[in-house]
């Protein structure tokens, strides 16, 4: 199993009160799934996906990315893990303002300790996966939303990481926008990515091959697509 | 790393809005520029006077009334001593064998006239033979006084530079008569230039035989003598014995302190390191403030720019940015601030101590060491006063931080 989570549990503090974000949550996910994370706000699925991103670490339980336990890492092997098995791509793109898009593609891979002129050749040639390789010296305010998003896409695959994690990546978009870059996520899974995407949307949910339905900090429903047959396997919970 | 990124960063963002970034760094270039400028004016002070005040007559020391006088206090107290008399200075130089030279010397200041030139307030040095070598006066016309010149009470002089070109524009002056004061001299010789001493023309005087100082003058002030040692290593010897001598005159007690003033080279060496080493001291404080001031100011641009750009230290963290990584490039960036504000300071610091030097008597030279010196210090200050907001950056949660609008 690509990702493997046992019981989990993810409790805040707030003020005197306790916040059972997780309540005793199970997953596995499987290499080259595409799986959609659903729920309302409040249903704990931004926890959870900040967990799976080793952003955050879970209260009790047991998180294990290629059978490495995560939930006792300190910050700097989360950072490495992030960096090298973890693709984000964020509903408000999050791009550095000041950089051009490759610089932009570029930035992991400066954490990865990769030199110079390697960076650069990964950067255009992510660049040209997402069919970006004339808006290479563009900044983020001279590029449209789709395309912007398009540039987050390429940071993300350009380490080659195990999970490309998706959060609400068509929010900020039109609705044809949306369609064209949830079409570059499927090309993606096509070409063997395992892809999370968290969403509240059914319809960009659709897109994924398994659902997974949250509600008040555990797991719902765990089924296959409704609309297209699922090519991997549905886990069960 | 991302060196080269956070240096662009920074300098990016100074280009961009340059009068703030000159407010921002105008502590640390007021700071490091008043270092450099000090230390400039410093050194050309110290190789000046190294190479004037020591170099003027070696193994040369001064007994006079008064001695090295700082205060009111010193001044009453020394006023009440017996004066110096020409008797005293034979007496010593006949009692010297530690000396090379015992020369008398008496000062006053007199105008003096050819014709209808008049100079107004010319030192008038009444001297014993041997002045050119204790002084360090070399003749560039006619001859120096002679021990005759002395013995006879002869109205002959020798003349700075300066006086010949205020008194005798265009003429040759040896053989011309020089009324100084109310009598007439003869001027026998004209010295070599000799330059300014911290401002102070050195070439503007009338150097007479020191008796002939006494009939003219009858000085009411005090005369005091220069003693030469043998050599350098008699020196202390010397000075012991003229000490001596001069307390078996006056018959001074042992225990009773000295009704004499005795110093040397190094006495008023001593004087001038204390002088700038106070300045010194002074700038040095001004330029703590200063860069204190400016090392906040920059801890507050770059609190700023944190806060500012907590979602791009977000994204950072996300891609894999460890603690480290963020923590380097605030700390680069502060101190890149800072070392711009170094390098503005040390330019400015060096064009003003040219400036200082072309237009008024200060000396300066700059030395290597203090640009370093300038440089270093600004770096240490972006270090020191960036570690805090590098640190907040660094200790972000990139949740967090991601979610900061």
């Amino acid at each position: 199993m690509l990702i493997s989570i046992r019981d989990l549990h993810r409790i805040y503090q707030v003020g005197a009160e306790q916040v059972h974000a997780l309540n005793g949550v199970s997953l596995e996910i499987a290499q080259n799934e595409y799986v959609a994370i659903m729920g309302p706000s409040g249903s704990g699925k931004s926890t959870l996906m900040n967990i799976l991103g080793c952003l955050d670490t879970p209260t009790k339980g047991s998180y294990r990315l290629k059978d490495v336990e995560i939930s006792s890492l300190a910050d700097d092997d989360l950072a490495r893990i992030r960096n090298r098995e973890i693709g984000f791509v964020f509903q408000t793109f999050n791009l550095l303002p000041r950089a051009d898009a490759l610089h932009n593609v570029e930035l992991p891979l400066v954490y990865a300790g990769l030199k110079h002129e390697e960076r650069r050749q990964r950067a255009r040639e992510a660049l040209q996966t997402v069919g970006l390789q004339d808006r290479m010296k563009h900044r983020p305010n001279e590029l449209s939303g789709g395309q912007r998003q398009r540039v987050a896409i390429a940071r993300a695959l350009v380490n080659h990481p195990s999970i490309i994690l998706a959060d609400e990546p068509t929010g900020n978009l039109d609705t044809a926008t949306g369609e064209e870059i949830m079409a570059a996520f499927s090309e993606i899974w096509r070409q063997g990515n395992t892809v999370i995407l968290v969403t509240h949307e059914a319809d960009i949910a659709a897109h994924a091959r398994r659902v997974v339905r949250m509600r008040d900090g555990h797991i719902e429903s765990d089924v296959a697509s409704p609309q297209r047959p699922a090519t991997a396997p549905a886990g069960s919970a | 790393m991302n060196l080269r990124e956070s240096v662009g960063i920074a300098l990016g963002a100074l280009r961009a809005n340059k009068l703030r970034s000159f407010l921002t760094l105008l502590g640390t270039i007021i700071g490091v520029g008043a270092v450099i400028f000090v230390l400039s004016v410093v050194e050309g002070l110290n190789r000046y006077v190294s190479d004037k005040i020591l170099s003027a007559g070696s193994n040369v020391f001064w007994i006079d009334k008064y001695g090295l006088i700082t205060n009111e206090e010193e001044f009453e107290n020394a006023d009440k001593r017996p004066d110096i008399t020409l008797d005293d200075v034979d007496f010593v130089r006949l009692g010297m064998r530690h000396a090379a030279l015992v020369v008398a010397g008496g000062d006053a200041t007199v105008p003096v006239r050819h014709g209808n030139k008049v100079a107004r307030n010319v030192p008038l040095h009444g001297r014993g033979a041997g002045y050119d070598v204790v002084e360090d006066y070399a003749i560039d016309k006619g001859r120096h006084l002679s021990d005759l010149d002395d013995r006879r009470r002869q109205a002959v002089c020798v003349v700075g530079p300066e006086v010949v070109d205020e008194v005798f524009p265009g003429l040759d002056p040896i053989g011309r008569q020089l009324r100084v004061g109310e009598q007439t001299f003869e001027i026998v010789g004209v010295t070599k230039a000799k330059g300014k001493l911290l401002g102070q023309t050195q070439d503007r005087f009338v150097t007479v035989p020191v008796h002939s100082f006494q009939k003219y003058w009858r000085s009411q002030f005090s005369f005091y003598m220069f003693i030469k040692s043998v050599d350098q290593a008699s020196l202390p010897l010397a000075e012991q014995e003229a000490r001596n001598l001069m307390r078996a005159r006056r018959h001074l007690p042992p225990g009773r302190p000295d009704n004499f003033g005795l110093s040397t080279a190094d006495t008023y060496l001593e004087l001038y390191r204390t002088l700038t080493g106070g300045v010194f001291a002074l700038t040095v404080g001004v330029a703590a403030i200063a860069l204190l001031v400016g090392g906040i100011v920059i801890m507050n641009i770059m609190l700023v720019s944190v806060t500012e750009r907590t979602r791009e230290i977000g994204v950072r963290k996300a891609l894999g940015a460890r603690r480290r990584d963020v923590l380097t490039q605030f700390l680069v960036e502060a101190t890149t601030l800072s070392l711009s504000g170094g390098l503005t300071g040390v330019v400015a610091g060096v064009a003003f101590a040219l400036l200082v030097s072309l237009f008024t008597p200060l000396p300066a030279a700059v030395s290597l060491p203090s640009l370093f010196l300038g440089v270093g210090m600004s770096c240490l200050v972006g270090v020191f006063f960036g570690s805090y907001p590098a640190w907040r950056a660094s200790r972000l949660d990139p949740i967090e931080a991601l979610r900061y609008e």
